[in-house]
């Protein structure tokens, strides 16, 4: 293994550091969007509830290339995200760093709303009249009660949403292109050394991908388990 | 019998505490307006309840109970309701206080606490959010100790069993300094021994601690155990309000289980016989059964006797089984479920008694309105 990583190049370096950030800011902006989302999904009666329900859950059956194309066309410079962008005196966001966070927001958004979703509704609405008969208001049921109990759903979220950022491929092709430092994720390298006809270093990044994207499902379910076994006692 | 032992032991307690600080019983006015409808069912209320003590909300499964006491505790809101306790408005128009500013306590059906606590902070959960102006009548060491809550303080919820746990939970509630307590069927869930082993604290709560209690009950087992005042609500309505002793008179309870709540004072005991007085006249009983019966004895008793337990004749009988016989008055004659049957109203020293015939029975002594009869009461249960 050691051997292997002296003959990373800067390129491969570089494609490791931006594939992190964007799962990472990806997993950080999810939570935040995901949490309150989620939140509404479980308790909602409103006849938009399927609807939404429906559209958070189109990444999982859409081809990547639908959804990158769309986004291509939204965000970039004729789009009408991207042309407003244009006109406002900055630059589209097609081709962009910013322009793939925005795809990998979307295209792991179940990812995040199903586990915490999930998590909400085993936990009910219950322990939250309680504390609120306790006296404890809005901001302070999430802190005291809603976190505490859906740790697990949190967890699992924050991974799978992580996990699946790190093997997407087809909306980042679409959207951002591979531009090294900008938008080359290893994904994305991996596949132009495929196509360079460098099966060595393609090698390399895949197994690298292959041992991490296992490692963290292994974290998960571990996790799940573990999280089964509290509930049980 | 362990019913008996329970309260006995834990009334010492009480009566402890309740000398350090009873607040004076009061009556707090509950202004309720609130129609709603869902379906076929509406809900139309628009009523004065003045709580003390406990009061219980009892009627059918699907009357409306649990969805009138959510109202109250602000859990949800409807729009155009009007909810207004004592001198606080919590609901009157575009006004809404949210739940966790009203001064109430609540105690739900299942177990509500909070798995990731343990007893402990479950029951500080409430204490410890308390508003600084909130004057605090009850500390934790005392309802603690109130409860036996002592052994359980660090284990979790999963451990206990289902009487400690709603006994948690009244703990709880108690110790966020309510105005009025809400016990939305505190009992449903448990089975006879846990009933049982949480039933005498509620009692003694609403009683020694001055709070005033809503329970919302389809039991009228429970209700006549704990009750002092009886909403009898149905198909969406409050039907009746009153005392519960005259409450029990309503034909839609006697339907139920025709009986009668008596009050007596304890006037000692001797060769394990309790004697009660009502009035001039004097009842006797065996006395409970339990360790320190020489320790302990309240002043007064509750009396529930079943209608069918009290049986008629005009003049006393000195040749029969039966030792305790009332003079009583008739005050009226209601239908019972079983069309052979009557339901006698009677008058004892103020109190209201009932006792269930058959029609020929009544025709046979030629009962009559106003008449004085002697009653012969066979069973008594004792709280």
């Amino acid at each position: 293994m050691p051997e292997l990583f002296h003959t990373l190049s800067p390129q491969d370096w570089q494609a490791i550091q931006l594939t992190l950030e964007l799962c990472l800011y990806t997993t950080v902006i999810l939570l935040l969007l995901g949490t309150p989302l989620a939140w509404w999904l479980s308790l909602s009666h409103s006849k938009l509830r399927t609807a939404i329900q429906a559209i958070v859950a189109l990444p999982l059956v859409l081809p990547p290339t639908v959804l990158g194309f769309y986004l291509l066309l939204l965000l970039g410079p004729h789009g009408a995200v991207g042309g407003t962008f244009e006109r406002l005196g900055l630059s589209h966001l097609a081709f962009s760093f910013t322009g793939i966070l925005i795809g990998s927001v979307i295209y792991s958004l179940p990812f995040t709303v199903q586990p915490l979703m999930d998590s909400f509704r085993r936990m009910g609405p219950r322990p939250l009249d309680v504390a609120a008969t306790l006296g404890a208001g809005k901001l302070d049921q999430l802190f005291s009660v809603v976190l505490p109990l859906c740790r697990g759903g949190f967890i699992i979220a924050a991974t799978l949403t992580f996990a699946h950022t790190l093997g997407e491929f087809g909306v980042i092709l679409m959207l951002g292109g591979s531009i090294p430092g900008e938008t080359q994720v290893l994904s994305v390298l991996i596949y132009d050394h495929t196509e360079a006809m460098n099966y060595a270093q393609a090698q390399q990044l895949s197994l690298g991908l292959l041992v991490s994207a296992f490692v963290v499902l292994f974290i998960v379910y571990g996790l799940n388990r573990l999280s089964q076994r509290e509930a049980v006692l | 019998m362990s019913l008996f032992q329970i309260t006995v032991r834990k009334g010492k307690h009480w009566q402890a505490v309740a000398e350090q600080n009873c607040p004076h019983q009061i009556t707090t006015d509950l202004s309720l307006r609130l129609t709603m409808q869902r379906g076929d069912f509406c809900l139309q209320i628009d009523n004065c309840l003045p709580l003390r003590g406990v009061t219980a909300l009892f009627g059918r499964s699907g009357c409306g109970k649990t969805t009138l006491l959510r109202a109250i505790a602000g859990l949800d809101r409807h729009t155009g309701a009007e909810v207004q306790c004592g001198a606080t408005i919590w609901q009157q128009g575009g006004r809404f206080v949210p739940v966790h500013q009203r001064r109430i306590g609540m105690v739900f059906q299942e177990s509500s606490l909070l798995p990731h606590l343990t007893v402990e902070q479950n029951l500080l959960y409430g204490f410890n959010r308390l508003t600084k102006d909130t004057a605090i009548t009850l500390q934790p060491d005392q309802v603690i100790q109130l409860l036996e809550l002592t052994p359980l303080l660090q284990q979790a919820p999963e451990q206990l069993s289902g009487g400690q746990r709603q006994r948690v939970a009244l703990g709880r509630a108690l110790l966020s300094q309510p105005q009025l307590l809400l016990l939305d069927e505190p009992l449903a869930s448990l089975d006879q021994q846990s009933r049982s082993e949480i039933l005498p604290f509620l009692q003694r709560i609403g009683s020694q601690t001055g709070i005033a209690m809503l329970l919302v009950s389809h039991q009228l087992d429970d209700v006549v155990k704990l009750a002092d005042n009886l909403v009898l609500m149905q198909d969406g309505r409050i039907h009746s309000q009153g005392p519960l002793p005259q409450q029990l008179l309503q034909p839609e309870l006697a339907a139920i289980g025709a009986m009668s709540l008596l009050h007596a004072k304890n006037y000692g005991s001797t060769d394990h016989l309790l004697k009660l007085k009502l009035g001039q006249q004097q009842l006797q009983l065996p006395a409970p059964l339990h360790g320190d019966s020489a320790n302990y004895s309240p002043t007064s008793y509750r009396l529930r006797i079943q209608a069918r337990d009290v049986a008629l004749s005009l003049k006393p009988l000195n040749d029969s089984s039966v030792s305790n016989q009332l003079q009583v008055s008739i005050s009226g004659f209601n239908n019972a479920p079983h069309p052979a049957e009557t339901l006698v109203q009677l008058t004892l020293e103020g109190q209201a008694l009932q006792a269930l015939l058959t029609k020929q029975s009544v025709e046979r002594l030629g009962l009559q309105l106003g008449q004085q009869v002697y009653a012969q009461i066979k069973a008594v249960a004792l709280d």
